[in-house]
This record gives structure tokens, C-alpha cells and sequence, in this order.
């Protein structure tokens, strides 16, 4: 293993520290003469929002990206670094929150690629003994052969992890460490950190929401909003609310207003429906449920349980293996995604820059995604584009979406400004079932704030939603039910009111709702 | 028959050496759709050099190094420009179609130089390719070279973070690549038929780029291919030895590329598709720029 | 990069207006010429008068023009069958292929009249020439359909797919007009019999009425890209088919009717070439040289960057280019190929030349504080 300036380095010294670091984009200064310095055992959490400078601050630290100006120590010395190899010679090892991993290769051969070790012929044997003792003394559990596809997303983890230390890392930054994980597995992941900081290891674990995890694990924080340092502190002088404060600058209203809606007529009914993933894979089995108008059904679940898939399925984008699909009485399991639009399904997909718009068209031709096929827009064959032009301006102006007119091309719009277009075309629809699929995910505040006070509207407007989300927190506060998935199937549907964050979470692990109640 | 046999073995070596570069590209994350156009390249100026110093050797060593030139020119293209690679191998394939008929014109006819000797009755180039097969396996799927490599063409942000350069890994691979294909040209030109004609390659480079869509990903199902396609091709113009007065000799032209339409229709059948979808290198025909 | 006091950089283009485009596809062309002439200059002509012979010969002299023009016609109906598809994302080499078949569909028609048996054969052109380009077109998309479809239901690539279907039909036409093949000339020269007399195109000032075909079809697809609804779906398919199937469009029916679409239009430049061009009227023997050449097609198709109607003035071009090289290297006692020569220059140039289409290159003064920056390590 390597030896870096890192090696011998005792408890309580400081081994990574920067001084005003400044980075600027065009228009943006991303971060602003940031000062952050950190001890070998200890863990410093680096917290604040989408766009406070977290992720340019990362990079910096992870050679990925050079500060304009400003200084980086590791051990008291002055590096630069050029690019993350010389991080990763330093002994800065980096675990991706989207795993930096080949998929299609073993566990083995991830841990090993670029590794100088490896050998010019692959030694597996040799690399495979040292990586294996690594595991026993962090406590890891892994198959070396496995193909990391195969892998969940804690294990995938646990792979990122061995690289970096394989690697020699002794200071491991984690990006957003417990976002993709179900509970057990975050309760792994802060068992082995403990392991970790024991053997004098320095953890930066890089968080946006998961205060609960900031106050359970670090030993100190570092705020960051607009890329600026807004607090510094030991992390037993603080509490969730003054986290939060910090970060958005103003108090944080935790849950959103529930708001009773009368129940209607039943909207959607899903009996029995399963359906294979791209791999041919079972990823669907046998799930049935039911939604009123006027309600909100939210699927809470770790992403890859079968949401994505559900979703595709509901919206035609997908064949359903089996099963039945009944919109408003009408049987639609076979239906073209084009007939379902028609017939009043909605659908926001989460990928709403590959699926949800297209880069290279105007916003008006983006809004005709979802209208080319109305008679009202398009007569014998040929689209109507003033009308279309008309529409644009009123969803422009009234999902206050920032641009600077209605024919600039999709792909200059920000994430928030994208999703507040697409949200705006699938609602003026009126759909009656209308499927959300990660919603929020990857927005600030605001536009997060903006998309569930949308959501709560069309509820109020009668309509059935499919709310599918990774934040619990999101599903718990607007859902009227709330069914946990995993691997393909509901472990369980629960009222709104009644659904507690233990038991859920539990139940995204793959708990049955009769072992959580009992 | 042994004649045909051999001449079929003769075939199926340039079917190997041509799509085994195409191969080595792939894995990299490169396509190129322009081996037609090396191989023409290699083909006809491997033909000139040899014909005008009346020496193989030199003949040889030019078809590998237009094809090492051709192989720069793509990964200039589509690595350093981040340009979209069909229109940069299309681009490689149409100036190879288009010059080398300019350029090889005058050469028309037979090479006229001693044939190249055979090693058993067979032309030594079969051999070459085995060993080449032999060897692409064993780089590609147990050293460090070719964990890079893989790497590389599955996802090359992730090889990027490990520390490997994904341009000088792809630099290598298209080089080695043009190399390979230029060589199968001239295995063509100076061995297999010596005889220069205006686009004589016909086809020879798009069904090796399926043959690589057959195999894959591992040399030897593309040696099992290319054996297969060499038979095949070779019955097509020698019908009579197998199967005398059946179809006329034009419609027997046609039977390697109907076979290759069914081969191809075949791979996309739902069983093959999923063995399909996890061989393919992820990132093929990506270019990739690091943000 | 640093050159002088400035820094050069590379930026992505976001917005690319029209009339740069149209420029940087003009200098590409330029360019692609100039690199040309060292050809030339290989050969020990001087490339200037190279240049104004093909020029002269192939737009002011009265034998030269018709020659242009009527390729012109091929070359223009051959970009719009690769067009099409490449709206869509796809690409179309298969035109050779699909003109092969469009030229066998139109003597099909002809053979099952009988026009075959007599060059006096007396058949009323007002009915016959319009199902000879009813079959000329039938057979084109009938051939092209065979990719799309094999796209569309299996997502087989479409390149491999259409040049393998054109080595099928090239192959097909020798069965069909060689030894003994049913369209034989009776004279066997290994061509096809020639068309009676009655059913020789009619000519639109001098020139075959094909050319009224291929400009209209420049305003029409024009138009379907800009207004109509199947024109909207095209281009969304062809630039996220992710986002085409979540808009309810079909991943199966778009790429079948763009190969039928481009198909049959290729068709009709097999028709125009072998059966519409004053003096030809038969499949020659050479048909192969022909297919070849519509490959100019997908290099004009690429220049426009897909609009129908700026394709017009870079076919003309091609065509003269093409009809004037060949002259010259008559005239000049050059190598044959050398519109070959050409096609394969300008086709790389144009390599070159579409990274200037996603990419600008800046220059920007380099502020003395940034220098500092830069040096201090």
C-alpha cells in the first residue's frame, strides 16, 4: 500500500486544510474565499443547498476542478493539484454519490482500475488477498466477483469505499453518503465510518438535506450558502432547526400544510401489474392499488425497487407483463402512451432533461410534446404554431418559468426553470391520473416549495396523483396513502395520517407491513 | 474442395484481421463505420508501393501505416474534436471510396509480382490471425492494458477518476485499429486476389463491422464468424463446387449479405438481446468531454 | 492555449443562426476545393484553369449544362432520400440501393406491358409514365422499408443494414439485365432493353419533367418539416428518441416511414437516370457508376444540414462539379476517378468543418492578473 506525506499521521493533527478558495464561472462566483481545515479521526461535514458552492468545492478538493484563487495544505504543505490523480496520491479519496463504477465489470476490477498494483498482467489473486483484509478490518462484506451491476446501491458503495482506501486514502470525502440508501444500510455506512475515524481516517461527508445524518455523525460542520462559509460549529451546539436556518438563511417550514380534499370517484385501479426491467429482469410483481380523485398516492422507495419502471408502465412507455390497468372504468393496460395522453394521463418523467424535453427544440416546440396530437392545435396534419406560441407565453408567465421569450431552446433553461415548463405543460392538460415521478429531485428550495404547492393544486382540482419520490420526507407530508416499495413489490399501503418515518423506512428495507406493526 | 477450403480460410483471414481492429476500437468506446475505407486505403496503396518496389515487405508496412494514419485521422475527429464518429468513419469511408479509385487507376490489373508462398497449403496470413485473435484475448481480458481499455469504452468517467487518460487509451486503441484494417486490405490486394480494380474491397469492411456486432465483443466468436462469412463468401463466387446449376452466379453474390441481413436479425431476438445489451461497451460511439 | 497576449479557446455554440451555418457550410466548400487543387497540382495542372474549365464546361457550354442539369435533378432527388432519414437521426446510404430497385420498378412496369418486346411498341405515355414512376417509387420504399423496418421493430443499425441491401440489389440488377436475366437486351450487351419510343420522357424546356418533381419536393419537405404535424414527430425522434416515445411517439413507425419516404424518392432518381435522361432511356451497363455517385447525396445532405431547399443550390454545384471534373480529366489527360477524387475531399473537409458548427474559437485578451495567476505554482 501507499505511503503518502499522510502516512504517519497522529490523532488531532490537521491534515487538509484550504485558505479563500475562489472559484468563478461565467456569471457566477461559486465559491467565494472559503476556509475549511480538518483533523486525522475526525469528521466535518460540509452542509448547504443545491447551488451554495458545495459540489464546486468538492471538485476543488478532489482535483476535478482549480480554485481561481486561494491555497489547499495537506499536512501543513502547499499542493495543487491538476487533476484527481494527484489528490489520490495525496491520499484524497472521493465515494460519488452516482457511483463512479463500470457496471458491466466486477467488484475486483473496479477496485483495481488504474490501481498501480494491478500488475501489467491483472494479478487478481494477490490484489484480491489485500483488498479482502481491507474488509476485515473495516468490517466490509463484499463478493470480489461479483459484477458491480448485480450490486445494490449500499454495496455499490462499499465498493467506492474499498477503492479509495485500496488506494491508500486517508481522507475520504463523501458526497451526499446516505442518499441513495434504505435505513439498514445507513446504519452500515455509519458503523464502518465509525471503523474508519477509529484508525485515524478524516471523513468530509458532503450533505443537502439530511440533517438527522449531519447531527449523528460529525464531530463539526461547515455551513456554505451563495459560496460563502455562514457558520462554522461543533455539531453538539446545534440542533435540525438552527442547520437549517444557517443553510437557507431563513426559518424552514419542516412540513407542508396537508389539505383534505373531498374523495371522488375511483380514478385509477392497478390489479396485479408486473412488468421487466431493460435487463428482462422481473422489476415489477404483482403490485394493485387504487386512487380517488382528489387523492395523492405516494410511493416512498430506494430508486431501482421498480418506481421507474411502475411509472413507464402507467404511462404506456412500457409493456405491462401482466395485469390490468383501468383508467376511469376504461381498461388501458394495452394502450399506446399516445391513447393515454388522450384519455387523460399525465406523466412527468424524472429524467426531465433526456425524456422530459428535448434540448435542441424552442419552449414552443417543447410544449407541443404533449399537444402535437390535440385536434385544437394540429388540422389536417399540420400543427398549429401560433396557438402553440399562445400557450407557451401563458405557462411561461404563469409557472413563472425564467427566460428570456418562448423561443430559446430547451437546453438553456436551469434544472428548476425546465421542470417548472414541463410541470406547466402536463397540468394545463387537466390530466385526470397524473404521474410524478422524482418530482423535486436535484432542485433548490424554492422550486422544490414551487412543484409541491403545484402537486397540492391539482389535487384540489380533482385530480388522481401518483406521486413517486426517494424524499421520504416529501411522500409523508402530501401523500393522502403512502405505499413503501421493494424489489417490485408494495410492502404494504398506509394512510397518510397514519404513517410514521420509522416504520416506512423500515418498510423501504423490505419489512412487510405485519412485521412493522407487530 | 481442399482448394476451396483453403481459399475459404484465406477469406475468412481478412474478415478476422479487419473486424478484430474494428473490435479493439469498439472496446475503447470508438466506432468507426469507415473500415471500408481503410482497408480500400490499405488495399490499394500497400498494392502500389509493392508493385512499384516489387518488395511485400515494403507493400505491407505501407497498407499498416495509411491504416495507422486513417486510425489518427478518426481519433482526431472524434477524440480531440469530440465530432460524431458515423460521420467521421463515414467521412474516412466515402475519401477512401473517392481517392482510391483517383489514385489506383493507373495501376489497374494484375500486381505481377511472385505469389506469396502458402504454409500447408494455406496462405500464411491465417496464421497471423489466429495468433492475433489469440493475443487481442488475452490483452483485452487479462492484463492492465486492457482492463483499461474496457474501462475506458464502458464508462470513461469513471476510468478518468481512476487515473487513466481515456484520450491516450482511445489514441492507442484507433491506432492499433487503422493498423489492422489497412493490413487486412493489403491481405487482400497482395495476397488473397492481387489484381487492382475500382472498388474491389465491395463490401468486405461493412460485413466485418457486423461481424463485430455478432460476436460480442470476444475475438473468438469473431474468428468463428469470420470463418464463416470467408466460406460463405468464398461458395458465393464458386457456386458450382457445392451446388452446381442452383441459382444463377449473380443471385450467389448476393447470399453472403442475405446471410449477414439474417445474422443480423437473429442477434436481435430477445434471448440474444440480453446477452447483447450487457457485452456492448456502454459508451460506444460516445465522445467524451470532461466537464 | 496561449498565442501572444491572447488566450484561444474553445466554446460551445448554443444558438447557431441560419446564415452562419450557411457560411460555415460555404467556406467548407471552399476549403475542400482549395485542398483539391493539390491534386491538380500533383498532375501538373494548374488548378485555376482546372477550375474554370469545369466551371465553363459545366454552366455555359451547350453540352456541358444539359449534362449538369440533369444530374443536378439525380443528385438533388438522391440528398433527399438521405434528408429524410437524417432528420430522424438516421442515416440513409442505402440510396444506390433504393435507385436500383426504383430503376427496376419502372422496367417492371414497361416488361409487364410489353414494352420490351418492340422499341415501337405503341403504349400511351399520359397512362404509362405515371405508373412507371408509380413503380419506380413503389419499389424504392418497398427496398427501403426493409431497413426501417429493421430499425424500427429490432433496432438493428441502419447503416450496416442499407450499404449490405445495396450490394443485394447491385447484384439483383446484373440478374435481372445480364445472361439471360428477364429485362435483357435483346442485343445482350449485358444492358437492359431500351424503352419503346413512346414512352421517352416528356422534356420542360428541354430538360425532363423530372426537374418539376424535384423542385416541388424541395418546397413540399420543406414545408412538412416546418408546419406539419408527422414533420414535428420526425424531427423529435431524430433528436431524443427517449423523448419521442414519452411525447406518444412511435419508435417502430418513424423509422419505417423515413427509409419508405427517402426509399421512394431514390427510386425516382433511378427512374430520372434511367429512364427520363435524354439519349439513355435503358439500365446501362455501367448502372454501378451511377448508384456510386448518389452518394454525392448524403455529402449535400450534410452541407444543408437537412433543409430541402438550400440542398438546390449545393446539388447544382456538385453536379457541375462532378460533370466538369469529368471533363477535364478528358481534356487535361487526368487519371479517371477524379470526381471521385473529389467526393472523397469534399466529404472529409465536411468532417473537418462540423465541429465548426458545435464548436466557436474565441480569443480573448488575457488580463495581467489572470497571467499571474497562471504562473504562480
Amino acid at each position: 500500500m501507499q505511503t503518502g506525506i499522510l502516512a504517519g499521521i497522529k490523532h488531532g493533527e490537521t491534515v487538509l486544510e484550504t485558505r479563500g478558495i475562489t472559484k468563478r464561472f461565467p456569471g457566477v462566483l461559486a465559491n467565494d474565499h472559503i476556509d475549511f481545515e480538518m483533523k486525522a479521526g475526525e469528521v466535518h461535514a460540509i452542509l448547504g443547498e443545491n447551488g451554495a458552492g458545495k459540489s464546486t468545492f468538492m471538485n476543488i478538493l478532489f482535483g476535478l476542478l482549480q480554485p481561481d484563487e486561494g491555497e489547499i495544505y495537506v499536512a501543513g504543505k502547499k499542493v495543487k493539484f491538476h487533476s484527481p490523480l494527484d489528490a489520490i496520491e495525496l491520499g484524497i479519496g472521493m465515494v460519488h454519490q452516482h457511483r463512479k463504477l463500470v457496471s458491466a465489470h466486477t467488484v475486483l476490477e473496479n477496485i483495481i482500475l488504474g490501481h498501480p498494483n494491478a500488475g501489467r498482467i491483472l494479478n487478481l489473486k494477490k490484489t484480491g488477498e489485500e483488498i479482502d483484509a481491507l474488509c476485515q478490518r473495516y468490517g466490509f462484506k463484499i463478493d470480489l466477483k461479483a459484477k458491480v451491476w448485480q450490486l445494490s446501491e449500499g454495496e455499490k458503495q462499499v465498493v467506492e469505499i474499498l477503492k479509495a482506501l485500496y488506494r491508500g486514502a486517508k481522507i475520504l470525502i463523501l458526497d451526499e453518503p446516505t442518499s441513495a440508501l434504505a435505513p439498514p444500510e445507513v446504519d452500515k455506512l455509519l458503523a464502518s465510518i465509525e471503523a474508519m475515524t477509529g484508525d485515524e481516517l478524516a471523513m468530509i461527508p458532503f450533505i443537502t438535506h439530511k440533517l438527522p445524518i449531519v447531527l449523528s455523525t460529525s464531530d463539526r460542520v461547515t455551513i456554505l450558502r451563495r459560496g460563502r462559509v455562514t457558520a462554522r460549529l461543533e455539531t453538539k451546539n446545534a440542533t435540525e432547526r438552527s442547520l437549517a436556518k444557517d443553510m437557507v438563511g431563513r426559518e424552514v417550514v419542516f412540513r407542508l400544510e396537508s389539505v383534505e380534499v373531498e374523495k371522488g370517484p375511483l380514478v385509477l385501479e392497478v390489479e396485479n401489474l408486473s412488468t421487466r426491467n431493460d435487463k428482462g429482469a422481473l422489476a415489477l410483481n404483482g403490485v394493485s392499488f387504487s386512487i380517488r380523485e382528489g387523492e395523492i398516492f405516494g410511493i416512498a422507495g430506494i430508486s431501482g425497487n421498480g418506481q421507474q419502471e411502475l411509472a413507464e408502465v402507467l404511462a404506456g412507455l412500457r409493456k405491462a407483463e401482466g395485469g390490468k390497468v383501468m383508467l376511469e372504468g376504461k381498461d388501458i393496460t394495452h394502450a399506446s402512451s399516445l391513447e393515454r395522453w388522450q384519455t387523460g394521463v399525465g406523466y412527468i418523467p424524472a429524467e426531465r432533461v433526456d425524456v422530459g424535453s428535448i434540448g435542441d427544440f424552442t419552449l414552443v416546440e417543447n410544449v407541443a410534446m404533449n399537444y402535437y396530437f390535440d385536434h385544437e392545435f394540429s388540422r389536417y396534419g399540420v400543427v398549429d404554431y401560433k396557438k402553440m406560441g399562445a400557450l407557451t407565453e401563458e405557462i411561461i408567465e404563469e409557472f413563472s418559468v425564467a427566460t428570456p421569450s418562448a423561443d430559446t431552446v430547451g437546453k438553456n433553461l436551469s434544472g428548476g426553470n425546465l421542470q417548472k415548463l414541463i410541470l406547466g405543460r402536463v397540468f394545463s392538460r387537466r390530466p385526470r391520473l397524473l404521474i410524478a415521478n422524482l418530482p423535486t429531485q436535484g432542485l433548490d428550495v424554492g422550486a422544490i416549495e414551487f412543484v409541491q404547492n403545484k402537486l397540492i393544486e391539482a389535487k384540489k382540482e380533482r385530480a388522481a396523483v401518483l406521486l413517486i419520490s426517494e424524499d421520504l420526507d416529501e411522500v409523508l407530508s402530501l401523500s393522502d396513502w403512502v405505499a413503501p416499495i421493494y424489489e417490485g413489490e408494495f410492502m404494504g399501503v398506509i394512510p397518510g395520517k397514519e404513517a410514521e418515518k420509522d416504520s416506512v423506512g423500515a418498510m423501504m428495507a423490505g419489512s412487510r407491513l405485519e412485521e412493522v406493526v407487530a | 474442395m481442399w482448394e476451396f477450403l483453403a481459399r475459404s480460410l484465406e477469406a475468412s483471414t481478412i474478415f478476422t484481421v479487419a473486424a478484430l481492429g474494428e473490435l479493439i476500437g469498439q472496446r475503447s468506446g470508438v466506432l468507426n463505420v469507415g473500415i471500408e475505407g481503410v482497408m480500400l486505403f490499405g488495399a490499394t496503396l500497400g498494392f502500389i508501393a509493392a508493385q512499384t518496389t516489387g518488395s511485400y515487405v515494403i507493400g505491407f508496412l505501407v497498407a499498416i501505416g495509411i491504416g495507422a494514419f486513417l486510425g489518427l485521422l478518426h481519433g482526431f475527429f472524434s477524440i480531440t474534436l469530440g465530432g460524431d464518429q458515423v460521420v467521421s468513419g463515414m467521412g474516412i469511408w466515402i475519401l477512401g471510396f473517392g481517392l482510391t479509385t483517383y489514385i489506383g487507376n493507373p495501376y489497374t490489373g494484375p500486381l505481377g509480382m511472385e505469389r506469396i508462398p502458402t504454409i500447408f497449403g494455406v496462405s500464411p496470413f491465417f496464421y497471423v490471425a489466429i495468433i492475433l485473435v489469440a493475443v487481442t484475448w488475452f490483452v483485452l481480458s487479462k492484463t492492465s492494458l486492457g482492463l483499461r481499455i474496457r474501462s475506458v469504452g464502458e464508462n470513461p468517467a469513471v476510468a478518468a477518476v481512476s487515473g487513466i487518460s481515456v484520450t491516450k487509451t482511445r489514441y492507442l486503441t484507433v491506432i492499433v485499429s487503422g493498423m489492422l484494417m489497412g493490413f487486412a486490405g493489403a491481405i487482400y490486394s497482395l495476397d488473397y486476389n492481387p489484381v487492382w480494380n475500382y472498388n474491389f474491397i465491395m463490401g468486405w469492411g461493412f460485413i466485418a463491422l457486423a461481424l463485430v456486432f455478432f460476436s460480442m465483443w470476444n475475438p473468438w466468436i469473431l474468428l468463428g464468424g469470420s470463418l464463416l462469412f470467408g466460406s460463405l463468401w468464398q461458395l458465393s463466387l464458386n457456386p458450382q463446387l457445392l451446388l452446381p446449376g442452383v441459382f444463377s452466379r449473380y443471385i450467389w453474390r448476393t447470399v453472403p449479405f442475405v446471410i449477414t441481413l439474417g445474422v443480423l436479425l437473429m442477434m436481435s431476438t430477445k434471448w440474444f438481446r440480453t446477452k447483447w445489451g450487457a457485452a456492448k461497451p456502454a459508451a460506444l460511439g460516445e465522445p467524451y468531454s470532461p466537464e | 492555449m496561449k498565442v501572444g497576449g491572447y488566450e484561444v479557446k474553445l466554446e460551445k455554440r448554443i444558438l447557431l443562426p441560419g446564415w452562419k451555418a450557411a457560411a460555415i457550410s460555404i467556406l467548407a466548400i471552399f476549403v475542400a476545393l482549395f485542398l483539391f487543387g493539390f491534386i491538380f497540382l500533383q498532375d501538373g495542372v494548374n488548378p485555376l484553369v482546372a477550375y474554370r474549365e469545369i466551371f465553363s464546361y459545366a454552366f455555359f457550354n451547350p453540352f456541358g449544362f444539359p449534362l449538369t442539369i440533369n444530374r443536378f435533378i439525380f443528385l438533388l432527388l438522391a440528398t433527399y432520400a438521405f434528408i429524410i432519414p437524417f432528420r430522424a437521426g438516421l442515416w440513409n446510404i442505402g440510396m444506390p440501393g433504393q435507385l436500383y430497385f426504383g430503376a427496376l420498378g419502372a422496367y417492371a412496369v414497361v416488361f409487364a406491358l410489353g414494352g420490351h418486346l418492340s422499341r415501337t411498341a405503341a403504349l400511351s405515355p399520359i397512362i404509362v409514365i405515371p405508373l412507371m414512376l408509380l413503380g419506380s417509387a413503389l419499389a424504392g420504399a418497398g427496398y427501403g422499408a426493409i431497413a426501417g423496418f429493421l430499425k424500427g421493430k429490432y433496432n438493428i443499425n441502419e447503416i450496416v443494414v442499407t450499404m449490405i441491401l445495396n450490394f443485394i440489389a447491385f447484384w439483383l440488377v446484373a440478374f435481372m439485365i445480364k445472361e439471360g436475366g428477364l429485362f435483357m437486351n435483346p442485343g445482350g450487351r449485358g444492358e437492359s432493353f431500351e424503352l419503346p419510343d413512346s414512352l421517352h420522357a416528356p422534356l420542360v424546356g428541354g430538360t425532363p419533367f423530372t426537374i418539376l418533381l424535384a423542385l416541388g419536393l424541395a418546397v413540399l419537405l420543406y414545408w412538412v418539416f416546418a408546419k406539419t404535424r408527422i414533420g414535428y414527430q420526425i424531427k423529435a425522434y431524430g433528436l431524443s428518441p427517449a423523448a419521442a416515445k414519452y411525447a406518444g411517439i412511435s419508435s417502430f413507425k418513424i423509422p419505417l416511414l423515413v427509409f419508405i419516404l427517402g426509399g421512394a424518392i431514390a427510386g425516382w432518381a433511378g427512374y430520372h437516370y434511367f429512364a427520363a435522361v435524354p439519349g439513355v432511356f435503358k439500365i446501362s451497363r455501367n448502372y454501378g457508376f451511377f448508384g456510386d455517385l448518389a452518394f454525392y447525396g448524403l455529402i449535400a445532405g450534410l452541407i444543408s444540414l437537412g433543409n430541402s431547399l438550400t440542398a438546390i443550390p449545393v446539388a447544382l454545384l456538385f453536379a457541375g462539379l462532378s460533370v466538369g471534373g469529368r471533363f477535364v480529366q478528358g481534356k487535361l489527360h487526368m487519371g479517371f476517378g477524379l470526381d471521385y477524387a473529389l467526393l472523397g475531399v469534399l466529404m472529409i473537409t465536411l468532417v473537418i468543418f462540423q465541429f465548426f458548427y458545435r464548436n466557436k474559437i474565441v480569443w480573448e485578451k488575457i488580463e495581467k492578473e489572470r497571467l499571474d495567476v497562471g504562473i504562480s505554482r
